[in-house]
């Protein structure tokens, strides 16, 4: 077959011929490349987009708390980090929504994943699992997602953990990682409560502290209860000075309540405890977002706004995130930590005020061209978005 | 009705390129993308009191306002040139040596060539004739592409004979250098390695070594960073890519974000639209693909629609390289730790071709390291008193795909502990200043990508699979590709020759 003219001319070039000689070969003994097969599917083994769970136990802690334990439906839970949470969808009387739940089994065992749902007055999901939820019961879950985790490379082999209420359930897995495996760790653990009768895993916690030199626990009461000998108060710096005097060659990790975490945050920066020793879980929003500083004065958190999303407009709570606003309308969104980190919720303000509750980590571009994180985000006028 | 004249399938760089030019010639577009951001690998995350850049080092075309490249016309033509603070980068890179040594480059010809020669004075006169054949082979390759421009007709038998003898003649350079390696090129002008790997730095922007880098792309490279000068951006490519997402709608086009394409939808084997993850068909008269041709015939057809004449086309081109990637906050200046150069390639020998073969196993050994310090270009870039660096090394994705779940996570954090041990060698002290780290491997780059093999470069970029050779040819009517997979990769490379692709393809809807 005669030469086309891009053959004939690079057939001029030096080593013309031969580069198109082994392209040739390449050809012939090359195999077909094209394959059914999804090119990603190495990934989808560790990040799968949606995880299809079946509850296999509930455990009442008999602490206003159960601890669920869900398998997978097609036998298969990817690995997971300790600290880190799924995110969990259910729909309850009528709207679809998620939580995020930080896992409290180990990541060495993945036969299932433990959570723990502890009851928050009025708590819309927290509540209707510890009702509901029961074996074989199914749900949808993404995840395992989130960086609040210890990262060997940079984080000291000494930890301080400050856990407050169910902020506990991510340190389980951490501790139980560590002392079940015998990794070369050393863990110190304060763990704030009201009262011994609401600390989730206190005996188990308590038992560790007496069998392993390299894991010492603390529970703190802050009510006055009767008997109680222990240590008393909030997890303040003179508190972590007294208890843990090594603190500052320690990474201190801390999950619990915002109101708790910020002020612990506060007194290690007071302790002189530097910004990458601090590593924080964001767990949610506060429930009681008119409170928080910069809030509108002239508003209560009751108002009623028109939120306009595509030809729809809805109902929208100014103590209400927009994302909660557009669940309850049913449109669907994507989401995954709820805590303004992950950025899934992403949506662009196009007209109207919103109020921005701390923690959102934005990109600088989203900031330039008007995009928010919906669950970080609390319409205070009428407002119009896009997904 | 779901009906457009353009159906663009990924957001990334060349994807959105595609969709603004079309909006901007007055064409009904839409633009799908799965993930909730665009940009693909022109994206950023945020950790701590830290935005990381994900994969821009240096963007090529722009030049300057007063003697705008290519690039920077296209985003002017999209109104986005002066919504973006473009930052001139200083200098073009530094490699630094196994001695401890270094030498870093000016982003000035003359600069540039009279450094070397002061460095390297028993091969002044080889470096002139170096620039100059650079220089030379640029000009007569865009010659011969604007020649050959538009002339798409077969010439006949006589009229080949002739062009088959005066090629060589007019166009010398282009013939003897274009089908040559970097190696090649390079060891026929010097003798000092040091010197050989000054100059071909930019192996590591295309991931091929030396002996398989083409010394076209080398000299292109060279000759566009030193003419229209390297250039990085405030608010990372997140911040360019939003705002051509931004132009395409503000003049009509059509973005879907969260929205991935599961079919293509062929009638009489011609692609007539897609159906959407949520089962959705949109119909168009054209549809272009900015995700790899693997994926788009793979994945989003029936194998039994996949043409024979595909499966034939792409059969000698190989799944290119993937990396590991530190993404590293530093609670110090990049003065303190003694990072003044914001793109470096560090050598753990001088034989770059040897080192490179280590990019074959799982983790990090003697492999060259990338590290860009974006805070000194842009002490903007973090807050006051910190600064960003992502290093890392070029890596094939194969030994990660053999890695169970199980091993995964310790694996990767093996290869991030490696590479700060090699950057604490050369910054002493940095290690003490991490504040926010992030490991990525190649299985990352495949999550977030959606690529074979994590590449990150889409088909090695060798003298088989690129220059003259790339799969840019679509086996379906209708259907066309605009990605780093089928035509240089980069981001200047891909933003134009989408927006090459796009205009094409504007004129036939």
């Amino acid at each position: 077959m005669a030469k086309n003219i891009k053959e004939t001319l690079l057939g001029t070039l030096v080593h013309g011929e031969e580069v198109m000689e082994n392209i040739r070969v390449m050809r012939n003994v090359s195999l077909d490349k094209i394959c059914e097969e999804d090119v990603a599917k190495s990934a989808n083994a560790l990040h799968k987009k949606e995880l299809e769970l079946v509850v296999s136990n509930v455990i009442d802690t008999g602490k206003n708390a159960k601890i669920i334990r869900f398998s997978s439906k097609d036998g298969y839970l990817p690995p997971f980090e300790a600290g880190q949470y799924i995110n969990i969808f259910t729909t309850i009387e009528g709207v679809r929504t998620s939580r995020p739940y930080s896992i409290s089994s180990s990541p060495r065992q993945r036969g299932y994943y433990e959570i723990t749902v502890a009851g928050i007055p009025d708590g819309f999901v927290s509540s209707y699992l510890i009702e509901n939820a029961k074996i074989g019961d199914t749900f949808t879950a993404n995840g395992p997602a989130g960086v609040f985790r210890h990262q060997p490379v940079f984080h000291s082999k000494k930890s301080l953990f400050l856990a407050g209420g169910s902020g506990v359930t991510p340190f389980m897995s951490m501790t139980r990682e560590i002392l079940e495996a015998s990794l070369d760790r050393d863990i110190v653990m304060l763990y704030g409560c009201r009262n011994p009768q609401v600390a989730l895993f206190h005996e188990e916690l308590s038992a560790y502290t007496k069998k392993y030199p390299n894991f010492k626990y603390q529970l703190i009461v802050s009510d006055d209860v009767e008997g109680w000998t222990g240590e008393k108060g909030f997890m303040n710096g003179e508190l972590i000075y007294r208890l843990v005097p090594d603190f500052i060659e320690r990474t201190t990790y801390i999950c619990g309540p915002q109101v708790m975490n910020d002020f612990c945050k506060k007194e290690l920066q007071v302790l002189g405890v530097p910004e990458k020793k601090i590593r924080r879980e964001m767990f949610g929003t506060r429930r009681d977002i008119q409170n928080e500083p910069g809030w509108p004065k002239e508003l209560n958190g009751s108002e009623v706004f028109n939120l306009k999303v595509g030809d729809k407009v809805i109902p929208a709570k100014s103590s209400e995130s927009i994302l909660v606003a557009l669940e309850r309308a049913g449109v669907r969104v994507n989401v995954c930590c709820r805590s303004g980190e992950c950025s899934l919720c992403r949506v662009k303000l196009v007209s109207g005020n919103v109020f921005l509750a701390k923690g959102m980590l934005r990109r600088y571009a989203d900031e330039k061209y008007g995009y928010i994180h919906s669950c970080k985000a609390y319409p205070i006028s009428d407002v119009e978005i896009m997904l | 009705m779901n009906q457009y004249d353009v159906i663009v399938i990924g957001a990334g760089n060349g994807g959105l390129a595609a969709a603004a030019t079309l909006a901007e010639k007055g064409k009904s577009v839409i633009l799908f993308e799965k993930h909730n951001i665009p940009g693909g690998c022109g994206s950023s995350f945020c950790r701590g009191r830290f935005e990381f850049e994900i994969a821009l080092h240096q963007l090529s075309h722009m030049g300057t306002k007063e003697n705008p490249g290519q690039l920077r016309k296209q985003f002017a033509r999209y109104g986005i040139e002066d919504e973006i603070d473009w930052i001139q980068i200083k200098e073009l890179y530094r490699v630094n040596f196994p001695d401890g040594t270094g030498i870093s480059l000016p982003s000035d010809r003359k600069e540039c060539e009279d450094f070397l020669c002061k460095e390297f004075p028993s091969e002044a006169e080889s470096i002139r004739k170096y620039y100059d054949t650079v220089y030379k082979f640029c000009e007569e390759s865009a010659d011969f592409a604007a020649k050959s421009a538009g002339s798409t007709e077969e010439p006949g038998a006589i009229k080949k004979a002739i062009m088959k003898a005066g090629f060589p003649k007019k166009y010398p350079t282009l013939a003897n250098y274009a089908l040559k390696s970097t190696q090649e090129v390079l060891d026929e002008f010097f003798k000092n390695p040091k010197l050989k790997l000054a100059l071909s730095a930019y192996w590591c922007f295309m991931g091929m070594p030396p002996t398989r880098f083409p010394f076209a792309i080398l000299a292109k490279c060279t000759n566009f960073y030193l003419e229209t000068k390297p250039f990085y951006l405030c608010g990372t490519s997140m911040m360019m890519n939003q705002a051509i997402m931004e132009a395409a709608q503000r003049m009509g086009g059509v973005v879907k974000l969260n929205c991935g394409v599961k079919r293509i939808v062929l009638e009489n084997g011609k692609a007539v639209g897609v159906i959407d993850e949520n089962g959705v068909e949109y119909r168009a008269k054209k549809i272009i693909s900015n995700i790899s041709p693997l994926a788009t015939y793979g994945n989003l057809l029936e194998p039994k629609e996949v043409p024979q004449s595909a499966r034939e086309y792409l059969k000698p081109y190989t799944v290119g390289i993937s990396a590991i990637t530190c993404f590293i906050g530093l609670d110090c200046t990049p003065e303190e730790i003694g990072f003044h150069t914001s793109f470096t390639l560090n050598y753990e020998s001088l034989d770059a071709n040897k080192d490179f073969a280590d990019a074959y196993k799982l983790l990090p050994e003697n492999d060259p390291l990338v590290a860009t310090c974006y805070t000194v270009d842009d002490p903007s870039v973090s807050p006051k008193g910190t600064s960003i660096i992502t290093a890392g090394t070029l890596k094939y994705g194969t030994e990660w795909e053999k890695l169970t779940p199980e091993q995964y996570y310790e694996m990767k954090y093996e290869a991030g502990r490696r590479i700060v041990a090699r950057l604490e060698k050369m910054y002493p002290g940095i290690t003490e200043h991490i504040e926010e780290m992030e490991v990525a491997t190649p299985l990352t780059h495949m999550r977030y990508l959606g690529h074979p093999g994590g590449a990150i470069y889409g088909y090695e970029q060798d003298l088989m699979q690129s220059v003259f050779f790339f799969p840019s040819e679509s086996k379906i009517p209708n259907l066309e590709f605009a990605s780093g997979w089928v035509n240089a990769c980069g981001f200047g490379p891909n933003y134009t020759y989408a927006d090459t692709v796009a205009s094409k393809v504007a004129k036939e809807v």
